[in-house]
């Protein structure tokens, strides 16, 4: 048995699997703020399976972005080269929000005074310039104490080069320290750029206790419930790694619950034979999404916490899956501002007080809102008609929006949809099209609440291959969370020429990384045969700042394969940036990521014998179809409909927790794992 | 209404997705770090009329100035001679928008069913466009002519292919050809971008329903300017400053505005500013009124996205050749100083009326800095960098520390990880200078000390630190703050053998060190209302003494605790009042 269990603001997720038949179950339980184990434990209780028997745990958590974000960590100082301890301060400097003269910058999780200099310097080459004086770290780790100082990072410049420096302090402040949680930023990424890896080193060192008593008390939780196989955590490079790494690099878990969700819609690609995916997570508060290309998602490095349009945010340098996400959910708002123009989102009403149409208090008009007043969300079968909804105060709430821009109500629930398929249209763009990518190629996995709702639509708009709904869509990314395999990034820099480099230098770097990252996974109980390795290169044609990401062949570095290498980033440059140079290249980071493969099941098939269409008809409803107008269509219960049937649009599919639309011109078919798939009827353009 | 409000409302935001998805492919594609870590450019989309519907921007100083170009375009070549895939060129200061010979504008006509619908444009600080000094702009160049190749909006492509006459010629005359061709092809495949995304726009909702969402577009923004204006106190509102010199003599040069706010109008007049200088320090018109674009913008709503109508009701006055209205051919190679100083003067006639959207005055300048040389394989370096500097205090928060200034924006400093591996410069600090200054009941941010240490053989220094002489301005009983400036050290001695704020190409050689060093941001209110717990936890933090907590802050800190001492500070603060 296999068990996935993600925290999120609301709701406490949980999916298990069943190795031997291939049965899928979830549950469900409210999050429990102040002890999130417990939200944890009472899923696995509430669903009455055995932890016993549990062959593999994972689990994705909100503890580290909560505790950031709330700043609620450890006392954190910072040891740093002589000249140096005013860069995290300081950052990059820039005003996102370039009108905004009263602009406030990101403050630094680590006062001034608590950030200490160590005589020390090497240069970009490695080079010892100074060697480090160790004096300095003892009465540094003196001041700490007497400070009451819990957590330290280190981050000396150039330590990606060479790191010997750091990890010598690191040795001594553990022997002056033992106390003292230390955080090594040459241990979370060999990535240069230093006011990005010493923010990195600090976060990490400022979430170590929180993130480690939680994993302790859950680990402690589960034992008591029989759990003995080990515990892993999500990490935001979509693998997972046990709570042992989750302790000492828990900075990794940043992303750790959406990135479920893409791993998921990666694995329901592999599974429908469509290796190129777009990942389309609709949830309350926004959308989110991601591309897979030939089934990996696409990983950067370039994250930053409470980035927005107008702040900085705070950079964490460590792989996380690259998620795209804009403030247009179920929950998002519609407006009209003062001088008469309508909006939808970005803020929310959330769940509390939620749609108007739910009469928990909402009174303003959401997505939500106008999908009932449009009728494509049946009000008496929300959430398997648990929650009755009430289209009159839907009605009520659109009514203001639609009086001062002079349409109807109905005129207006339709361009609120309108307006937020736009806005999911340009996030999807944003992912493909503005990188390169042609959504033609692609196909969409639509979850969470109302990906299946806005799906139909977004096919129609970029002209997707398809869209597939996967079961269970609203809590898919626990189940993603049950496909994933465990992975560690590892990454150096060293800018070389691709036509002056030592090949048998890049095979070191590799080897190293390997190394390391095998005697990792050894750690994690996972034997070398089952280690998959794979590598990437960061290259640009020199005087670029910009890279392009390059996979590169395992083994042995050779001249011929650096040629090969060569024509590759020609080629993925041009793809990127629609043109090539004909100027020296340049190699700048070397990444390689390890799989610790675990075995999957295979998933359990639809005995579909018994159903047939009529079966799954559950009447007809009247619903708005944009410029195609209204429709009197069939709406059908998900779990009863036939297997490899096509339904022709317009047709609704309603399922307890979510609602699929399928437009005129479009069809729909459930396939033999129960996915659910929507094309368009001609594919031309 | 003819049009529905839904299909405005996703034109609109298509486009401003059209006009950020070209800039990011201007910026992914340039070899130059202007570009693409300065974010010194600026793209956008146009009604065929030339007026701006969307644009994305990394700096503020190119708004309003892109509009210009198209008309300077449609002026020269009238609509009919235009065809598909034309790209015209300028990048002339003294007309159509321009700034100085460095930031060039492209511009290429859009067309849907064989009707010009609209126009990309773009406009980007290329590093290299010849002239008398590596990198182009300088402090000493005294006309025009030695700052560059002049583009005087002329067709350098038509019908998709490029003018090969005017690429040699344009290689032929500057130092770096492949970067500067380089920029050229950014430019141009940004603009094929904004092309394709402007046709599927029109292709999906037909040539009517587009130019009318347009003119709604346009309409709507000055909807709302005008109702933000109406907000406003009416009144008329003066500054005046100095500037430090034009680079060649040393005289200060002397700038003044009178803001007028009335009921439907906003305008700013410059008369009476100092005649254009002899030095590179002149701006022309079009800098004016993107200063003034940029502050109307930051004191009405900062963050609608801007389009035209935003300005219809903005007016500018200036008679013309004073410093902010130079005409060819006077120098203009470092204008962007002189256009800081027209925002900082409309900022701090405005401060009073608007605190709660305006600081206490900045480091303003960009602290523009060249070092030139050759590296250990005697290939040919340019370092260009702006520094980022103290900003002014707030009503109700001290100023931002290390904050690159208000001619810049989305602009990263250079991490000295890159920086060291780039160029042959030893970082040896990088930290908050923190001078007493800028003191009050909130104070001004601190500025940064950037130290290079030379490990080249022989290196060129040009540097234009403009506030070097008058440092940026306090309100309401706070401090000024203190100046911008430059030092160069020999070897490891403590004097240095130089001081100042404008170099041109000062010689250094191997173990010279170069300090760049930008000031603290200006106070507000009196330094003795400040809460002695900020004062304190500002000693705690190595900011300040404690003797200029007592001398500077009249607060009385226990040296052993660093505990305030409340009842010395009381009696201190009752004999300073």
């Amino acid at each position: 048995m296999r068990f996935a269990s993600d925290i999120g603001g609301t709701f406490t997720d949980l999916a298990y699997l069943d190795e031997s038949t291939g049965a899928v179950g979830v549950g469900k339980s409210k999050t429990t703020p102040g002890d999130f184990a417990r939200g944890v434990t009472e899923t696995v209780k509430s669903r009455n399976v055995s932890v016993a028997d549990a062959t593999f745990f994972v689990h994705g958590s909100t503890i580290v972005i909560n505790t950031l974000t709330e700043r609620k960590g450890s006392k954190t100082g910072l040891l740093t080269t002589k000249g140096f301890r005013d860069v995290l301060e300081i950052g990059r400097a820039n005003r996102p929000d370039i009108y905004n003269l009263y602009y406030t910058k990101p403050k630094p999780f680590v006062p001034r005074r608590y950030r200490l200099e160590v005589s020390e310097r090497v240069n970009f080459k490695g080079e010892v310039l100074l060697p480090m004086n160790e004096e300095d770290v003892r009465l540094a780790v003196e001041f700490f104490l007497s400070e009451g100082v819990e957590a330290v990072a280190v981050c000396f410049l150039h330590s990606y080069a060479n790191p010997d420096h750091e990890r010598r302090c690191g040795e001594l402040v553990k022997k002056l320290a033992p106390g003292l949680r230390v955080t090594l930023s040459c241990e979370i990424t060999g990535e240069w750029r230093e006011y990005e890896r010493t923010n990195t080193a600090v976060l990490n060192s400022y979430v170590m206790k929180t993130a480690g008593e939680y994993l302790d008390t859950l680990g402690r939780r589960l034992s008591g419930l029989g759990m003995k196989t080990a515990c892993h955590v999500m990490q935001s490079n979509g693998g997972t790694a046990t709570f042992e790494m989750g302790r000492r690099a828990p900075i990794n878990m940043v992303e750790s619950g959406p990135v479920g969700g893409v791993i998921g819609a990666a694995v329901i690609g592999r599974i429908a034979d469509e290796k190129n995916v777009i990942s389309f997570d609709v949830g309350g508060t926004t959308a989110k999404t991601s591309l897979i290309e030939g089934g990996e998602p696409r990983i950067t490095t370039g994250y930053r916490i409470e980035w927005s349009k107008g702040f900085a945010g705070y950079p964490v340098l460590v792989p996380t899956v690259d998620i795209v996400e804009i403030g247009a959910g179920g929950g998002s708002i519609a407006w009209v501002d003062s001088a008469g123009a309508l909006h939808v989102g970005p803020e929310s009403a959330g769940a509390d007080p939620g749609p108007a149409c739910c009469g928990w208090g909402g009174k303003k008009p959401t997505v939500t809102d106008a999908n009932v007043l449009a009728g494509r969300i049946n009000p008496r079968y929300f959430l398997g008609g648990e929650i009755p909804l009430y289209e009159k105060l839907a009605r009520e709430a659109m009514r203001p929006v639609a009086d001062s821009i002079g349409v109807t109500v109905e005129e207006a629930a339709m361009g609120v949809i309108r307006l937020a398929d736009s806005s999911m249209v340009n996030a999807l763009k944003l992912v493909s099209v503005r990188r390169g990518y042609d959504p033609r190629e692609f196909c969409i996995v639509a979850f969470g609440g109302g990906g299946a709702m806005h799906a139909a639509a977004l096919v129609r708009e970029l002209k997707v291959k398809k869209a597939i709904v996967p079961t269970n869509p609203a809590v898919f990314s626990a189940w993603g969370m049950l496909m994933t395999d465990l992975r560690q990034d590892f990454v150096k820099t060293c800018i070389r020429r691709t036509d002056r480099v030592d090949s048998a230098e890049l095979s070191r770097f590799f080897d190293e990384m390997e190394g390391r990252a095998r005697d990792s996974l050894k750690r994690q109980q996972i034997p070398g045969g089952r280690v998959v390795y794979r590598r990437s290169a960061d290259m640009r044609y020199a005087g670029q700042e910009h890279t392009v990401s390059v996979p590169l062949p395992g083994g042995a570095v050779t001249p011929e394969k650096l040629s090969l290498i060569d024509e590759r980033f020609h080629r993925l440059h041009e793809r990127a940036y629609a043109f090539r140079l004909d100027t020296p290249i340049e190699l700048v980071n070397y990444h390689l990521t390890a799989f610790g493969v675990v075995d999957k099941p295979d998933l359990k098939k639809v005995d579909g014998r018994a159903l047939d269409l009529a079966g799954a008809c559950k009447g007809r409803r009247r619903v708005n179809f944009d410029e195609l107008g209204f429709h009197e269509c069939e709406t059908y219960e998900r779990e009863l409909l036939p297997v490899s049937e096509r339904i022709a649009g317009p047709a609704v599919v309603e399922e307890p927790a979510s609602t699929c639309i399928v437009f005129p011109g479009q069809s729909l078919a459930r396939d033999e794992y129960g996915f659910l798939h929507i094309k368009n009827d001609t594919t031309g353009g | 209404m003819d049009i529905d409000p839904f299909t405005v409302e996703i034109v609109r935001s298509q486009l401003i997705a059209a006009s950020e998805e070209s800039f990011i492919a201007l910026g992914k594609s340039s070899q130059s770090p202007i570009i693409y870590e300065v974010l010194d450019y600026a793209c956008a989309i146009t009604d065929r009329e030339g007026n701006i519907v969307a644009q994305a921007n990394g700096v503020p100083g190119f708004l309003g100035t892109l509009t210009f170009a198209v008309k300077a375009v449609l002026e020269k070549f009238p609509p009919t001679s235009l065809r598909p895939g034309d790209t015209v060129i300028t990048n002339d200061p003294y007309v159509g928008g321009g700034n100085h010979l460095s930031d060039v504008a492209l511009i290429s006509p859009i067309f849907s069913q064989e009707k010009l619908v609209a126009f990309g444009v773009n406009k980007a600080h290329w590093t290299e466009v010849g002239g008398m000094a590596p990198g182009s702009w300088t402090t000493d160049s005294t006309e025009i002519y030695q700052e560059g190749l002049q583009f005087p909006v002329i067709r350098i492509g038509k019908g998709y292919t490029l003018d090969r006459s005017l690429l040699d010629l344009i290689a032929h005359n500057v130092r770096t050809p492949d970067r500067t061709l380089g920029d050229l092809y950014a430019g141009i495949a940004s603009l094929r971008t904004a092309e394709s995304r402007v046709k599927e726009i029109v292709d999906r909702c037909g040539v009517d329903m587009f130019e009318r969402c347009i003119a709604e577009i346009l309409d709507h923004g000055e909807r709302l300017a005008r109702q933000a204006l109406a907000a406003l106190p009416e009144g008329t509102y003066r500054a005046e400053e100095y500037m430090d010199d034009d680079g060649l003599s040393g005289d200060p040069v002397y700038v003044c505005v009178k803001v007028t706010i009335g009921k439907d109008r906003f305008t700013a007049d410059f008369t009476g500013s100092s005649p254009a200088v002899r030095g590179p320090i002149n701006c022309t018109r079009t800098r004016l009124h993107s200063a003034t674009r940029s502050i109307f913008k930051a004191v009405t709503d900062p963050e609608f996205p801007v389009n035209d109508g935003w300005f219809r009701p903005l007016e500018v006055v200036c008679p013309p050749r004073t410093v902010f209205t130079a005409e060819r051919p006077s120098p203009v190679s470092t204008y962007w100083e002189t256009g800081a100083y027209a925002c900082d003067l409309i900022w701090r006639a405005l401060f009073e009326i608007f605190s709660d959207r305006l600081t206490a005055g900045h480091s303003l300048s960009v602290c523009g800095t060249i070092i030139s040389g050759k590296d250990e394989d005697n290939e040919t370096f340019i370092l260009v960098e702006p520094q980022a500097g103290g900003w002014g205090a707030g009503v109700d928060k001290d100023g931002e520390n290390g904050l690159v200034v208000v001619g810049d924006g989305e602009t990263y400093v250079m991490p000295v990880e890159v920086c060291e591996a780039r160029y042959p410069l030893l970082v040896e600090r990088y930290a908050f200078n923190t001078p007493p200054a800028g003191a009050g009941a909130f104070r001004g941010g601190f500025g940064l000390i950037r130290d290079y240490r030379i490990v080249c053989e022989e290196a060129s220094l040009t540097t234009t630190f403009g506030r070097h002489k008058y440092p940026p301005w306090g309100a309401g009983g706070g401090n000024d703050g203190s100046e911008n400036g430059v030092y160069v050290f020999k070897g490891d001695k403590k004097k240095p053998v130089l001081y100042g704020g404008k170099l041109a190409r000062y010689p250094l050689e191997k173990g010279d060190l170069v300090r760049l060093q930008t000031g603290t941001g200006g106070g507000f209110g009196p330094p003795q209302e400040r809460d002695p717990q900020l004062v304190r936890a500002d000693v705690e933090n190595g900011f300040l003494s404690l003797t200029d907590a007592r001398e500077v802050y009249a607060v009385e800190i226990d040296p052993s605790t660093l505990r305030v001492d409340s009842e010395k500070t009381k009696r201190l603060r009752g004999a300073k009042q």
